[in-house]
């Protein structure tokens, strides 16, 4: 920077609000912060973290979004322009690799996405219901007739990791290795006494994952390693580091997210029994608004950070080449230019536009996955074990919600029932079997059947 | 009524098809939308006008 540009960025930089998305605070104050961002400063400079922009109102997280003018990029080898991706500030571990598509730009990005998305999409998601429906039910089955579960720990930890594992092609036995480093390492802040656990734990997942990747180059098998591991980056085969960051971010992407919502939900419904009653009831009708917003409202992933690609200006502000800025999806999902009563859960939504899955060419490749096991999870739950209640006293929420707004546990009590079959580690053998034998795993480009389980 | 969905501008988000699933359908393979037949019938107007309200990318447009 030279001296003459001084003057014009302190110009330009405001106006200044501080935000600091990865304190306790801004978990609590997150309803007043937004409406002070949007009643003021919809677009404001922060000096956290290096400095970077905000976006908190709706049309301009709408239009910084779909501007062609931000990056994704991460660049750590300095090898384009020395972007930082999507997390700010940038994070200590894994930062020599990138978050596959994410953080890459087009056409990259469009290449590498391509072959990823006959495996996520609405026709693909389809297959894997029989599927989801059987792991739901041996994991309800394993604590139906003790009236207790945790739905964290013991529901909505195991089906996301469950399905991920067995779409990317990993023996689904190994669900446990994958998941609790992917939510640990989520929610455990760097100076915590337990990091060195959470690191140990992420080494391991990372080397079978390490293995399977090159397992399966030798020896092709269906699902999303092997479409990584033939991808392509600008027509030239994808290396190793760039393959690995990208099955790092369908993890990461797979597991935590889909257990905030159902947690989140669960817990807001245990709250509103009249509601719980109501969409049990009328599920036929609502149980689509009531998803989104149920996505609208808790926003399991707030945000993205980009970076600026050129100068430019958009809604009203002017940015330079090389700025930071947080694409706040929470905030903007608040938004009352846009949301009638923003901070109230309406179960019947309707013109209910918000960005929990992002917006633009960065939309969440697993956002159907992400709505199906949901809806199978929470339906499994109405029909048995209605009466539940949450247990306030044990339910444990992130303390910092910067990167996703997740909970730890959220055990609750509910009337006994009789189990409907055998426990999770024989049904974990019938459904690996029915992977192998129905190559379930393979894109809705090979074959368009269900799994019949 | 008249409806086109821009397919620069639709990110594959579903909703219009959850809304709407007479009127719109999707991709086999990236779940990116378009509609059934430009022509929109009397009944499935209310449908459409709330596709269009509900699409985060504003990629639905109709003309009456």
């Amino acid at each position: 920077m030279t001296v003459d540009n001084i003057p014009a960025d302190t110009e330009r930089r405001a106006p200044v609000f501080h935000f600091d998305r990865h304190t306790p605070q801004y978990r609590e104050q997150f309803v007043d912060t937004a409406q002070e961002m949007q009643g003021k400063c919809p677009i404001a400079w922060t000096e956290t973290y290096g400095g970077h922009w905000v976006a908190a109102g709706n049309r301009e997280v709408f239009e910084l979004a779909r501007c062609p003018h931000i990056s994704n990029d991460n660049d750590p080898a300095g090898e384009r322009h020395g972007y930082q991706g999507i997390s700010i500030p940038k994070p200590k571990r894994g930062s020599v690799m990138r978050a596959g598509i994410l953080e890459m730009d087009p056409p990259e990005q469009r290449e590498l996405r391509a072959s990823l998305n006959p495996y996520l999409s609405p026709a693909a998601v389809q297959r894997w219901i029989p599927f989801v429906d059987e792991v739901i039910r041996a994991g309800i089955d394993e604590k139906i007739e003790s009236g207790r579960i945790d739905f964290v720990d013991e529901l909505a930890n195991i089906v996301p990791a469950v399905l991920t594992l067995a779409m990317m092609g990993i023996d689904v036995h190994k669900w446990a290795i994958y998941n609790e480093p992917a939510h640990a390492s989520v929610y455990t802040p760097p100076d915590s006494p337990d990091t060195a656990r959470v690191a140990e734990m992420h080494r391991v997942m990372g080397i079978d994952l390490l293995t399977n990747y090159q397992e399966i180059k030798q020896n092709p098998r269906p699902g999303m390693i092997d479409a990584v591991a033939r991808s392509t980056l600008l027509g030239v085969p994808i290396s190793d580091m760039d393959a690995l960051g990208m099955l790092s971010l369908i993890i990461g992407g797979g597991f935590d997210t889909t257990t905030a919502l159902t947690a989140h939900a669960l817990e807001w419904l245990s709250e509103n029994p009249d509601q719980r009653e109501l969409l049990s009831r009328e599920r036929d009708l609502i149980l689509d608004s009531a998803t989104e917003e149920f996505l609208r409202y808790f926003t399991p992933a707030p945000g993205d950070g980009r970076t600026f690609a050129a100068d430019c200006e958009v809604a009203g502000a002017s940015f330079a080449e090389g700025e930071r800025l947080w694409l706040s999806w929470a905030m903007a999902n608040r938004d009352p230019e846009v949301f009638e009563n923003p901070h109230e859960i309406d179960m019947e939504r309707r013109g209910n536009r918000h960005y929990s899955f992002g917006l633009g060419i960065h939309r969440c490749i697993g956002s159907n996955m992400a709505r199906m096991v949901f809806k199978r999870m929470l339906l499994a739950v109405l029909d048995r074990m209605p009466d539940y209640r949450c247990d306030p006293a044990g339910a444990v929420h992130y303390d910092t919600i910067g990167v996703i707004q997740g909970m730890r546990h959220l055990p609750a009590d509910f009337t006994p029932g009789p189990r409907l079959g055998a426990g999770l580690e024989e049904t974990l053998d019938k459904l690996q079997q029915a992977c192998d034998e129905q190559r379930l795993a393979e894109p809705v480009t090979v074959h368009k059947g269900q799994a019949k389980i | 009524m008249k409806v086109h969905v821009d397919p620069d501008r639709c990110q594959g988000h579903t909703l219009c098809s959850m809304i709407a699933p007479k009127m719109f359908e999707l991709s086999d393979f990236d779940g990116h939308s378009s509609p059934v037949s430009e022509d929109v019938p009397a009944d499935q107007e209310e449908n459409v006008r709330e596709a269009v309200r509900s699409c985060p990318e504003r990629a639905i447009a109709i003309t009456e």
